[in-house]
């Protein structure tokens, strides 16, 4: 196993160095830059652009600006945004909580109701309850969330109001702390988890209705039905763990998708994540906030596949051998 | 598959006990019947709206909420002379003569740290602003400006090295005073991360509370502010990125006021909820087909097609600018006259643009050689067709929309027009490097005329005159605007008609923004120059308080 793991996360630091030198020159070939934009803004002249460039370190050759990128990377200094005058390490630290709330919620009910719907299907299969969840499922994996979003939001929000309509707390109820916070948070949070949620359960229990179906068929589960197991650990000892591979994959998958694939759902409702901030940094190419936003994605993608990979190691025998 | 009777017992003794904790009404505690609390959804949230570290329009409307001018413009938003000005900071202005303008501050003029405002803190402003780097833009705006010198604690001499008409102008309009006694220690370099930027402490009607980048900014009413406490105890700015966002805020009641609403079809679904009503703002913006004037590959040579003041007129002569803006805008937009604004002091009502006439416009390049020689449709010339590129940002809804139809409008006389969309930071990258035919410009302008100077004269070719445009009469019509010291109007007036008859750019459209404003409010007033600048003067009409303006802040 240590030898295993080393090789696996010397593999992964190697996928990160090799993204962010790709992301960094990507970025920077990219047509339009930082001071063209405020330029724009502020009708500013040729020399008083330069003077801002200098200012950014953005009249240095490429290779400087990266080796300077990378220093202070290594020194855990991400730069200051140039939009926000502000440390990139700030304003990410200010956004990732709340995409990790939504991300994280959303992943949590994803894989627990998700894979437990697919089962259910599963073994009921052909019943009314597998056609009307592979119905609905079929309909969730078809829905665009930005759509099911606006759709939710004007029925939830403005015209029963229900819900609010957007943002992550009450504005006027900034001050308060506890339970009644927690249910402020919790009230805001509903709609947009319900949104991503419905959509990314519907892939969850279709991918783990086909595993299982394949699995239930298979003679280890018939060998333990007819050792008078109890449906139970048939299903959930026996089956689930071996129709479990699918599933690792798709959390991989999942993992840097939550915090990245939300920024039409963070828009929708005006959730202060990590998805807004990054469509703020390229429509105005703040490249610190850029790279830090890219870093964040990488080492989650990164992060995301080694999970996996240690999951199938716990597993599955053969990947141990 | 049911749920198991705790759980359902849980929840039927639980939830009705969690109500009021998700419904909870705070009491009315002696908040008078005209106050109340305002939340604004905003695309942006202002981050740093602290002068000399401001950037975007933004940043600049929630500092009016802290930072006072000396004074502001007057209903009429003139810019010249000394006299329609409201004082702010300044308590009354004299002139001692044509280069020199001494103000005398406020005495009751208070930081909110109740420190008095001083001569002091407003020349140390403006020397941190004409410091060099530190904010060219506004260094620019002050070129004549040659010092600023405190006479005693309360008066403020500046001199000028030009008579000029906007004197005063630029005396007040630029530069907000900072506190000198909490930041003149801080280096400029580190002012904008140091502790007084994250928490300013400003003159004006509302104290900063707090800032949620992302979520929201919170202002509380200065009860001290010496020209009136403000009747609005509360002021709240919540982000919303996307425009249907911020529509929903305000649709839901979770805010009580939305800045622009965009895209104009929104509009009616403001207009059908009866809480909410809407205001019309005019803009200082001017968005227009800037054509290039210098060939787009070689700088010193002309552009082989617009370098043509004939061609430039045909093209403008073939487009019926009102529809297309009535088309994309309704009510909300205007076809201008020049480069000027709506608002603008020196804008002539009695004069109109240039109406559609494809015959003479069709006529007209016809007598500068471009013919249909094979029949297609599209005009050539020496082989060459008569074919242009039109860069536009697709970033912009209004722009994309009528791009289409200016496409179809000068195809009808035999101009080929490729659509080139582009994303907004390339599409500025490609405006600053010249590489385009015609550009879908839009840019947001100053009260004052002087700014014409910056992309219409030769003078600006190194900077944003981006379309090679360069008439040395309008330059000296603009000049002696500027330094008009009586009567600069009908100068104005003239530079901005030789600017039509050139023809650098077809002026296209003159936003007029939409708010929605909650009913119970009273004295809204929304001003061009500074849309919440005057919220200080708002109230709450008295009987219509909601639950959220009879909480205390």
């Amino acid at each position: 196993m240590p030898g295993w793991l080393f090789s696996r996360l010397l593999q992964a630091a190697a996928t990160l160095a090799a993204a962010i030198v790709v992301l960094f020159f990507l970025m920077r070939l990219a047509p339009g830059d930082p001071l063209a934009q405020l330029a724009g803004e502020r009708q500013m002249s040729l020399q008083e652009v330069e003077v801002l460039r200098a200012r950014y370190g953005l009249d240095q050759p490429l290779t400087s600006q990266f080796s300077a990128f990378v220093r202070g990377v290594l020194r855990g200094d991400l730069g200051t945004s140039i939009s926000q005058r502000r440390p990139v390490t700030n304003i990410l630290a200010e956004r990732l909580p709340a995409t990790l709330l939504l991300g994280g919620t959303v992943l949590v009910l994803n894989f627990t109701i998700g894979i437990w719907l697919g089962v259910l299907q599963a073994r009921r299969k052909g019943s009314r309850a597998d056609r009307w969840l592979s119905t609905l499922s079929l309909a969730g994996y078809a829905t665009p969330s930005f759509w099911l979003g606006l759709i939710l939001v004007w029925l939830a929000a403005v015209r029963w109001h229900w819900f609010p309509a957007g943002g992550m707390v009450d504005p006027l109820r900034s001050g308060e702390s506890g339970l009644s916070r927690i249910l402020d948070v919790a009230r805001h949070l509903f709609l947009p988890v319900l949104t991503l949620s419905i959509v990314s359960m519907a892939v969850t229990m279709r991918h783990q209705r086909t595993a299982m179906l394949e699995v239930l068929g298979a003679d280890f589960v018939r060998t333990a039905r007819a050792k008078g197991l109890d449906e139970g650990p048939v299903i959930w000892h026996h089956a689930w763990r071996n129709a479990l591979f699918p599933i690792i994959t798709l959390f991989g998958l999942w993992l840097p998708v939550l915090v990245t694939g939300s920024v039409f759902v963070e828009g929708v409702f005006a959730w202060p994540g990590l998805g807004s901030l990054s469509q703020e940094a390229i429509s105005g190419r703040d490249y610190p906030l850029l790279m830090g936003t890219a870093l964040l994605v990488s080492l989650t993608v990164v992060l995301g596949n080694v999970i996996a990979d240690l999951a199938y190691f716990y597993l599955d025998p053969r990947v141990r051998r | 598959m049911r749920a198991p009777l705790w759980l359902v017992r849980v929840g039927l003794v639980g939830l009705p006990s969690l109500v009021p904790l998700l419904t909870r009404s705070p009491q009315a505690q002696g908040v008078p019947a005209d106050h109340g609390t305002i939340v604004i959804a905003v695309g942006t949230l202002a981050t740093l709206p602290v002068p000399t570290v401001i950037t975007g329009r933004w940043n600049q409307d929630v500092s009016d909420l802290l930072f006072l001018k000396l004074a502001r413009l007057g209903p009429e938003l003139a810019t010249g002379g000394d006299k329609r000005f409201i004082p702010q900071l300044a308590k009354s202005w004299t002139r001692r003569d044509s280069l020199t303008l001494v103000f005398d501050l406020d005495p009751r003029a208070r930081w909110h740290d109740g420190t008095p405002v001083t001569s002091r803190d407003v020349v140390f402003t403006f020397r941190r602003t004409l410091e060099p780097g530190v904010d060219p833009q506004r260094a620019l705006l002050l070129r004549y400006l040659a010092s600023v010198t405190e006479e005693g604690p309360q008066r403020v001499v500046f001199r000028f090295s030009r008579a000029y008409s906007e004197q005063l102008y630029d005396a007040v309009y630029h530069v907000q005073p900072l506190p000198a006694h909490l930041v003149d220690s801080i280096p400029y370099s580190r002012f904008a991360t140091s502790s007084f930027a994250q928490h300013p402490i400003g003159n004006g009607p509302y104290r900063w509370v707090a800032l949620v980048p992302g979520q929201r900014l919170e202002f509380t009413a200065n009860p001290d502010f010496f020209l009136g406490a403000p009747k609005l105890d509360r002021v709240v700015f919540i982000e919303a990125r996307d425009p249907e966002a911020q529509l929903n805020l305000v649709l839901s009641g979770t805010a009580d006021a939305l800045e622009n609403v965009v895209p104009v079809t929104n509009i009616p679904r403001v207009a059908d909820n009866p809480s909410l009503r809407m205001l019309q703002v005019p803009s200082f913006t001017v968005s227009y087909l800037l054509f290039n004037q210098r060939s787009r590959s070689d700088r010193s040579v002309p552009h082989p097609i617009l370098a043509d003041s004939v061609v430039r007129l045909a093209i403008a002569l073939a487009l019926d600018r009102a529809t297309l803006v009535k088309n994309v805008f309704g009510v909300y937009g205007a076809v201008p006259y020049g480069p000027v604004p709506i608002l603008s002091w020196i804008r002539d009502p009695k004069v109109n643009p240039l109406a559609q006439d494809t015959a003479r416009a069709r006529a007209l390049l016809r007598s500068r050689g471009w013919v249909d020689a094979n029949s297609d449709g599209i005009l050539v010339r020496n082989g060459v067709p008569l074919s242009l590129d039109l860069n536009y940002p697709v970033t912009s809804a209004p722009r994309k929309q009528m791009a289409l139809g200016i496409q179809e409008q000068l195809r009808q006389i035999g101009v080929k027009v490729e659509l080139v969309g582009m994303e907004g930071a390339a599409w500025n990258e490609a405006r600053n490097r010249h590489d385009f035919d015609i550009d879908f410009s839009s840019v947001g302008l100053d009260p004052s005329p002087a700014g014409l100077i910056q992309s219409w004269s030769c003078e600006g070719l190194s900077g944003t005159n981006v379309g090679g445009y360069c008439d040395p009469k309008v330059d000296s019509l603009l000049i002696q605007g500027i330094f008009a010291r009586k009567d600069a109007l009908p100068t104005w007036r003239r530079a901005v008609q030789q600017l039509e008859q050139d023809v650098p750019a077809v002026f296209i459209y003159a936003p007029i923004y939409a708010f929605a404003v909650h009913r119970r409010y009273a004295n809204v007033n929304i001003r061009p120059e500074g849309w919440w600048a005057a919220l200080g003067e708002w109230s709450v009409t008295p009987g219509q308080q909601l639950e959220r303006d009879r909480t205390p802040p």
